[in-house]
Formats: structure tokens, sequence, C-alpha cells
């Protein structure tokens, strides 16, 4: 029983011309136990900056909770928004700070940069960013989203496509695991404006 | 460690010498049943921790009934199983003057690896072949003999990366497709977007897959080369 499969679920991001995504289910549990089909894993930075975690729901909880500090705080000081890599930066050295007694949980960051360039990256437990050029993916069905991501992704997808395509990857892949689903949430986001699509999908 | 070593060894903790039967020779397989055809397909890489043991060590095999078998996991135990199924389906072909079906071999497979239920052959097995009706039919195995006949199945390393892509592109999944059975290019081409994608991701996944296509005709093999790192 390993602690970053103690309450499931899985997140995706994908870069697309012009545009990101970002995608998540919904299932919390306790092992086999399902309890909630809305839980909260993605949180949004700005209007062009969106970030998701995964593992350990009380540790989602609490650092959604401490980046929202330190984001308000950034925003106290230096009167601008946090951008994409510095935000990264952040939930790195957050996550670092805890190197021997880690918070058990993976995020994957995605937004537009200030010249409106897509940006997407990953980091693992203990801060290890991923800069990806094409997708990140993290959590208990995160070989499934790799699978998918892999064979489905290519570059250049415009916001309506890259829809479609992150939502395949997501309902397809946690269709073979047991602790992701229970529904999905996805959010588009292009330099005018933020889509968020809940996806229908398998209830069991 | 020699014996004056073991008294020291004990005063510590125990440690444990343990030999293990088992290793595990990582490497993808699939197989897609079609209305007339039977697609079964395997990488050719041969691994062991971090090291390549073979480019080239297949593992999926052709039996004089035409049906063909997929192993993954170790490879010594799939090539073993593998000669004891085709000594098994040649006393069949003497003794009944026939050749074996494949729902018949399928059945005997299961309790040939039910055998070994307390020291197993550790591999994770797909069969294919043509059914008695001429149409597609595979069948997937636990290492102790649990089976069932699917319409389409990933096993081995890669085996959660391609299943869900498979679902997706066999299956119709969470698609509005009209339900037109696949066709023999369809499977061809999903089979290797599928070996391509596993092999960017999974390090045990690579240097070539082999694909057998059963028809009424015969089984053709066919090469697909993989990313080589």
């Amino acid at each position: 029983m390993s602690i970053m499969q103690y309450n499931g679920g899985c997140l995706v991001g994908m870069k697309g011309k012009n545009c990101v995504a970002i995608a998540s289910d919904r299932r919390f549990g306790v092992q086999a136990l399902g309890l909630s089909t809305n839980f909260q894993r993605m949180f949004s930075v700005s209007n062009r900056l969106y970030y998701g975690l995964a593992g350990l729901g009380t540790d989602v909880q609490t650092l959604s909770e401490k980046f929202r500090m330190s984001v308000n705080m950034y925003k106290l000081k230096e009167e601008r928004d946090i951008a994409p890599t510095t935000f990264a930066s952040l939930v790195s050295s957050t996550l670092y700070e805890r190197r021997f007694g880690p918070y058990f949980s993976e995020p994957v960051i995605v937004g537009l940069e200030k010249d409106d360039t897509p940006f997407i990256c990953a980091t693992d437990l203990i801060g290890c960013i991923n800069f990806a050029k094409d997708f990140v993916v993290t959590g208990t069905s995160s070989e499934q989203l790799y699978g998918m991501c892999e064979a489905l992704w290519e570059p250049d997808l415009e916001p309506e496509d890259l829809f479609e395509t992150i939502s395949q990857a997501m309902l397809n892949a946690v269709d073979r695991d047991a602790l992701s689903g229970w529904g999905a949430v996805v959010h588009v986001i292009t330099p005018t404006q933020v889509i968020t699509r809940t996806l229908k999908g398998r209830m069991d | 460690m020699a014996p004056q070593d073991w008294m020291e060894a004990e005063k510590q903790g125990a440690v444990s010498h343990a030999f293990s039967p088992y290793t595990d020779n990582g490497g993808t397989s699939l197989a897609i049943a079609g209305e007339d055809f039977c697609l079964v397909a395997a990488d050719t890489r041969q691994s062991e921790g971090y090291s390549i043991n073979s480019r080239y060590a297949p593992k999926a095999y052709k039996f004089s009934n035409g049906a063909v078998l997929a192993t993954s996991g170790m490879h010594a135990d799939g090539h073993t199983l593998a000669k004891r199924l085709e000594q098994r389906l040649e006393w069949y072909e003497h003794n009944h003057g026939k050749k074996m079906s494949v729902g018949a071999m399928a059945q005997m497979l299961s309790t040939i690896l039910y055998q070994k239920r307390f020291f197993p052959y550790y591999t994770f097995n797909i069969l294919g072949g043509l059914d008695e009706h001429g149409k597609g039919a595979i069948y997937t195995y636990d290492p102790v003999g649990s089976h069932e006949r699917e319409g389409w199945r990933a096993a081995g390393s890669g085996g959660s990366l391609v299943q869900p892509f498979l679902d997706n592109q066999i299956g119709h999944k969470h698609q509005q497709s009209p339900q037109v059975p696949i066709t023999l290019e369809k499977a061809l081409k999903v089979a290797k977007d599928a070996f391509s994608g596993a092999a960017e991701r999974d390090i045990y996944t690579g240097d070539m897959a082999e694909l057998f296509i059963i028809t009424k005709d015969g089984v053709h093999v066919e090469q697909y080369p993989l990313k080589r790192d």
C-alpha cells in the first residue's frame, strides 16, 4: 500500500497552438472505498495560469492553501501577476523545503506566459521540475495517461481539438484505473478566455 | 560470506540470501481479433534491470495449428511454455488425426498453467488465432490460467500504456463511431502506433515489434523497427 495510492486521482496537462489545457478526474476515496465525486484538485492562480495536484488528498488541500498564500503575498509585494515559470519555481522550492518529510503530492502546472507562449510543466513530490514540450501526466493512472497522450497528441492543436484530445486521453485512461475517474473536468486556456467543461464519463 | 561471518551477520540482524527463481525480462505484447483475421504482436527487446540482454529475442511464438502465443514477463518461462504447448499439439494431432482448434488449445493452456499453481510460469499470455467459424479469436491469461476470450488486449510492461489506447481505437470507447468491425489495415496502424507510444515512455519496450497476421491463408509476419534507446 503506497501512500501515493491511498486516495487516488490523476491529472494531465497539454500544450496546443497558443493555448494550453489541464484536466483532472473527480474521485476522492480511501483505498477501495469511493467517497466523493467532486473532489477539487485543480486550482487557478490567475486567468492565465492553472495548476493541479495529485496524490494524498490532505496534501492537495494544504498545498493549494499554501500556494494561495504565497501567490497573494507575491501579488501584494510585486504588484503584478506571477509568471508561469516563477510559479513553477515557487512550487518546486515549497516542495523541496520538505525534502526529508515530503508532501505526498505531484503537481501539474499549465499557463500562458506574458507573450502568450504556452507553458506546461510538472514536478515530482520533492520539486524536480519537468519542463515538457508536449504533455505532462501525474496520478494513479499516469501510465495509462502516458500511453493515451503519446498516441493521441500532436503539436499545434487548436483549442477545440486540444479539448477533444485531452478529454479522450483522460476518459480512456481512467477507465483502466480503479482509483481514478468518477467524473472529469477540463480547463482550456487561451489568451482571451478560459473554457471549463465537465466531462460525461463512466461513474464506476 | 564465510561461515565465521554468519555469527556477525546474526548479531547485526537477519540477512536474506534467498535465490529467486523468477526474473522480469520486460517487454510489451498485444493482440486484436477481427472479423476474419487475428493480429498478435510483441516487441523483441529482452531486459533485466537497467540492462538490455538482447535487441532481438522474440516473445511471440507461432504454432503448427496456426495459433500464435504472445508471452510477457519471464522469457525463460514463456519459451518453455511455448515448447510444451507445441509438444502437446503434436501429440493431439497424432492421437486425433486432426489439428487442435484454437478454442481447445485455449482451454488446454489454462490447465497447463494451473498445473503449476504452486510454482507458476511467470508469464502473462495472450493466445490468438481463428475460431472454428473463421473469426478472429484471442484469449488472455493470468500466470495461473485464469482466462477469457476478448476482442483486444495488451500485456507486459507497457500493457497499462497500450490498453486504454486499444479500448479507444478498437473498442470505440468514449466515441460515437459507427459500429463497423475493425479492418486489418486499421488494426495494423493502431498496433504500430501503440508500440511506438510504448517504446517512447516504457524503458523496457523498444528495438523492434514483430506482428503476426493470422488469416485463413496462414500466418504472415511483419517486422516494425522501434526506437533503440
